[in-house]
């Protein structure tokens, strides 16, 4: 009977943890998308098995003695000082299911060190609060310029692609838990991190070494493309600079956007009326040295860290939510005028440390020697933020 | 202190020592009641009673801090704290619950009681005991008026370089807090050097180590690890500390450091930190099973030596907090098989404590549910922790809640739990009355529901991707469904005011009881081991004769014997035992005098940390108070001469506490 009410409590225990689960929580690390994930998946549910059931052993032994021995006028027990047969046994027993464990730990580390075998190579390199990506050449994928992305991580469905991951301040952890568990992005080293995404989708994460005032606005994606829609990424990216064409806003915007952002922030390509190339100088003025790189941020469908979406809720919702075979050519297609998220772009622009806390009120830049961490408030007017944020909606 | 006492069984008055000369640079204090008496004791029970409600006062406002993160928490994007503030207040709550609540709180009852379960009259050097607690208060007091003070330290307990750098955190609440721990650190150190020499020198006649009650061994284990991991973390400390006020670069990498150089160091004391804060407890509860099982602990050498285990162990597992640092395979391989090898220890004493309760007459008295409360709770805890030795798995896992829900069910469920149990268990010990036992369940109730609300839902948060240290959570990442991470994160916020109502009860208890308590009898719990073998609160010299001991659980075996038929039998009480004790009452008892040097020393501390924070002439200030301490000490003998005292100690049947 009371065997009975222990296995109906842990069943029941059982199915309500499983069914107080979220649905489709974007960072789920019991949801692998890829093998690498997939055999830390595989090593980790027999262990959470085995500890739940020795989790459950132990509180029905010690139910089972608080109501079998509750005193109820028996005399004082024998003093028995113990049974030292019994409490060896009881020693060699986690033992060996320990050593059982150890033993597939051991391989499963070394398997995810291995490195002979990948595919295609990603700098990734944290700052305060964002990441960077930075693409060597890579002439079998079409790479044949460096490409220097931020926020979002697109790679080759199917690829092993290895991540090689530094920092340029303090200490962050890349971490897309759908593909692998986390990896620091240490100053000073460089850590290698092997991910690879089984099919085409779009997989969340979050910076989870605490770095700063920003820690929990420090977020990213990775976004796999099939092997052609991402050949078909890289050729975009590669594409040559075009200026909005004259007596446009996005042109007015355009010298908005030379006068005020790129000081910190590179767009290549773009020229200043006299034909000298704009080059950013963000190591003047930031801590970190570095501000994203907005060449195409309209390809990318998220800014700020991946903190904010570029895409408003129904656009957002349909790349989301789009299955493995549609998914390329939605992400593809960037965000166009109709699908911006006009609020979140317009107030960053309006007062950026307001949206994101980051150390850039000019007052408290001694211990910097006046470098920002993060952007600060540009005291940009209402017309140049319309011009600005028309200028961006070209940078595709 | 300076007073000449009687032995109990006679009702003469005792009489206050006299100083008649100058020794050293004042004379010696004497006051024997009032807050002079606090301020300048020497005792060890005072001491121990000053650490413990120190300890408690910090655990309310660590408390406080904690409520405060779950407020923010409590739904997306919080607006209760900035992210500022939020940092600095994750940082505190950790800094404050395990520097100055759970150690000062171990360390409060190890002053008390270990002497008292020994058999012995004081620590081995009451005076240093004395400046561990003021250093220990100094310390604290320090640490939190950086709140005050420009913000308190924003970096996380961890204070992971090179974020904890100058550059990275400018205002000076690391700087207090490196100096702050520092001064908690000699506390710990001087305390662990005291408690060290006194359980190896000063033990009963005939307490060999086996027959030491588990709570002063579990102590004894824990002030090795002290002694060993303090001076790890005072060198990261002082490496932080010129890194920060005097421009040195030990963790900078344009200069060519290494920031893990600093997770390095932080982990090797950090780890054994983890036992030095649940060994304690350990030890209670090892205690408070088997008084309330009328059985002794079950392997009392298999506990003895998983918890030696443990403390050697406990060295060799560090790295496991950084299986997601890059440290390279062959580390992580090699820490991965250390931490599985450490839970067999710990898995040894699970077992022993649920086999001292099997086959027992059990009496859920509030101190019993605590300690098996802390079994189920532990346990719970311990097999999470076995899952991250799994480090493929760890490195899902690391910084998400799923970490914080482990480790609270460790040291909540665990340390915290253990303490309650002692609370209940020696209150009557030390106030002399009983904690109310009907509050005491509601105490208990209200805390296991609260804890398992708010750290329960935390293993589901974590696995379902949450990171920790975040000021806000967002709706994007919370998933989909009406048990989606929205809904855990606001039910943990729940539970942790049931929580808080829990802990309220405790101090409603406490107030009722030293209000309107029933007085405790001698021997409230039919207790098992030497320090139930005093009067309730212990007289100042502790114990009238010195027990010699014959058994473990001496005090069970004198009131205790098997009949003819082998049933155990009650053959003497509580009162016969001690009277027997008040009979041979030793003639001529020297007890340590009060003094003013200790606390005089300890002071000059937190002015040197003010002066390597603000200015170097007020830390040479601070020097001079500390050389003039030391002065006054080095002259001033440790008891006050026969002399000293009104009347002269010079009768025979006189017990000569001064």
């Amino acid at each position: 009977m009371r065997r009975r009410v222990v296995g109906a409590v842990t069943g029941i225990a059982t199915t309500m943890f499983l069914a107080g689960c979220a649905t489709n929580a974007p960072q789920d690390t019991w949801k692998p998308k890829g093998p690498n994930a997939k055999i830390i998946d595989d090593l980790q549910k027999p262990v959470f098995a085995v500890a739940g059931i020795i989790g459950v052993i132990v509180t029905a032994a010690v139910i089972t003695a608080v109501i079998k021995f509750r005193d109820k006028g028996q005399p004082i027990p024998h003093q028995s000082h113990g049974n030292p047969a019994l409490e060896i046994t009881l020693t060699i027993i986690p033992a060996l299911i320990l050593t059982v464990v150890g033993v597939f730990t051991f391989r499963t580390v070394f398997d995810l060190a291995k490195t002979s075998d990948t595919e295609m190579i990603i700098n990734v390199t944290g700052q305060q609060w964002w990441w960077e990506y930075d693409y060597p050449v890579q002439n079998e994928f079409g790479i044949t310029q460096p490409i220097i992305s931020s926020g979002q991580l697109v790679i080759p469905a199917g690829t092993k692609v290895l991540l090689r991951e530094t920092s340029r301040d303090v200490i962050h952890s890349y971490w897309i838990p759908a593909l692998n568990g986390k990896r620091d992005a240490v100053p000073g080293r460089v850590h290698l991190n092997r991910i690879e995404a089984d099919k085409p989708g779009i997989y969340a994460g979050q910076c989870t070494e605490f770095c700063g005032l920003s820690h929990a606005n420090m977020r990213m994606e990775a976004v796999a493309l099939s092997k052609a829609d991402f050949a078909k990424w890289v050729a975009n990216q590669l594409k040559p600079y075009t200026s909005p064409a004259e007596n446009t806003l996005a042109k007015e915007g355009e010298a908005v956007f030379m006068n005020q952002c790129t000081r910190c922030h590179q767009v290549n390509g773009m020229k200043r009326a006299d034909g000298t190339p704009v080059i950013a100088a963000p190591d003047e003025n930031l801590v970190s040295g570095a501000a994203p790189n907005l060449s195409h941020l309209m390809s990318r469908n998220t800014f700020a860290g991946a903190t904010f979406d570029l895409l408003n809720t129904t656009c957002r919702k349909d790349v989301w939510g789009a299955d493995s075979e549609s998914f390329g050519a939605k992400y593809l297609s960037g965000v166009s005028e109709d699908c911006l998220n006009q609020t979140d772009l317009r107030g960053w622009l309006r007062n950026a440390p307001a949206m994101k806390p980051m150390y850039a009120n000019p007052a408290l830049l001694a211990s910097t020697g006046g470098k920002y961490r993060g952007m600060p408030n540009l005291g940009l007017t209402e017309s140049d933020i319309e011009k600005l944020v028309a200028y961006l909606l070209t940078l595709k | 202190m300076a007073i000449i006492e009687r032995p109990a069984s006679t009702n003469e008055v005792a009489t206050v020592a006299t100083p008649s000369s100058s020794l050293g640079a004042l004379k010696r204090p004497v006051a024997t009641t009032g807050w002079k008496s606090w301020l300048f004791t020497v005792d060890h029970k005072k001491l121990g009673i000053m650490y413990s409600a120190t300890a408690l006062f910090f655990f309310i406002v660590g408390g406080l801090e904690a409520v405060l993160i779950r407020l923010q928490l409590a739904a997306p994007n919080g607006k209760v704290l900035n992210a500022d503030l939020y940092n600095q207040m994750f940082t505190m709550h950790a800094t404050t619950m395990v520097f100055l609540f759970v150690m000062p709180m171990a360390a409060g009852l190890a002053n008390y009681f270990i002497p008292l379960q020994i058999g012995a009259r004081d620590v081995a050097f009451p005076r240093i005991n004395a400046f561990s607690f003021w250093a220990l208060l100094f310390g604290g007091i320090f640490l939190n008026m950086s709140w005050f003070l420009g913000g308190a330290a924003d970096g996380g307990w961890f204070m992971y370089a090179p974020n904890s750098g100058p550059i990275f955190s400018p205002s000076h609440g690391i700087d207090f807090w490196i100096l702050g721990l520092q001064l908690a650190g000699i506390a710990s150190l001087a305390g662990a050097v005291n408690l060290i020499t006194t359980v190896l020198n000063m033990r009963a006649p005939g307490m060999k180590l086996m027959r030491m009650p588990i709570f002063t061994w579990m102590q004894l284990v824990v002030q090795f690890l002290l002694l060993f991991a303090v001076p790890v973390i005072t060198v990261a400390l002082f490496l932080l500390s010129f890194q920060r006020n005097f421009g040195a670069t030990f963790f900078d990498v344009s200069a060519g450091a290494d920031p893990l150089l600093w997770q390095h160091l932080f982990w090797i004391f950090g780890h054994p930190e983890v036992y030095i804060l649940i060994l304690p407890s350990f030890g209670i509860i090892s205690e408070v099973l088997p008084v309330f099982s009328r059985k002794p602990l079950f392997g009392y050498p298999f506990v003895v030596f998983s918890g030696a285990a443990i403390g050697f162990v406990g060295w060799g597992v560090w790295a496991h907090h950084m299986f997601a640092s890059g440290l390279g395979p062959v580390s992580v391989a090699v820490f991965s098989i250390s931490t599985m090898a450490i839970a067999v220890p710990t898995g040894v004493k699970i077992v022993n404590w649920t086999m001292t309760i099997w086959g027992g007459k059990l009496q859920f008295t509030a101190a019993m549910k605590f300690a098996v409360g802390l079994i189920v709770l532990f346990t719970i805890g311990g097999l999470s922790g076995v899952t991250h030795s799994v480090a493929p798995s760890d490195t899902q896992q690391t910084d998400t809640y799923y970490i914080v829900a482990h480790f609270h069910y460790v040291l909540f469920g665990g340390a915290v739990f253990g303490l309650f149990s002692g609370f209940y268990y020696w209150w009557p010990k030390v106030f002399g009355k009983l904690l109310n036992e009907k509050l005491g369940t509601w105490n208990f109730w209200m805390m296991v529901i609260g804890m398992n609300m708010t750290f329960g839902p935390m293993h589901i948060l974590g696995l379902q991707g949450q990171p920790r240290r975040m000021y806000q959570w967002t709706e994007a990442r919370a998933g989909e469904g009406f048990f989606n991470l929205g809904f855990w994160n606001t039910f943990a916020s729940v539970g942790s005011l049931v929580l808080s109502t829990g802990i309220l009860l405790f101090l409603i208890n406490v107030v009722i009881t030293t209000r309107s308590g029933k007085v405790a009898p001698l021997d409230p719990w039919d207790a098992r081991s030497l320090e139930w073998m005093t009067s309730n609160p212990p007289k100042e010299h502790n114990f009238d004769s010195i027990p010699t001991v014959s058994h473990l659980d001496e005090f069970f075996h004198r009131k205790y014997q098997e009949d003819a038929s082998g049933q155990m039998v009650k053959v003497k009480t509580a009162e016969q035992v001690m009277q027997e004790l008040e009979d041979n009452a030793d003639a001529h008892i020297h007890m340590p005098s009060p003094s003013y040097w200790p606390i005089v020393l300890a002071a000059g501390l937190p002015v040197i940390a003010f002066g390597v924070i603000y200015s170097i002439p007020i830390a040479i200030f601070g020097g001079v108070i500390v050389l003039f301490g030391a002065y006054g000490w080095a002259i001033e003998p440790s008891t006050a001469p026969d002399d000293d005292f009104d009347p002269p100690a010079t009768t025979k049947d006189v017990v000569h506490v001064g």
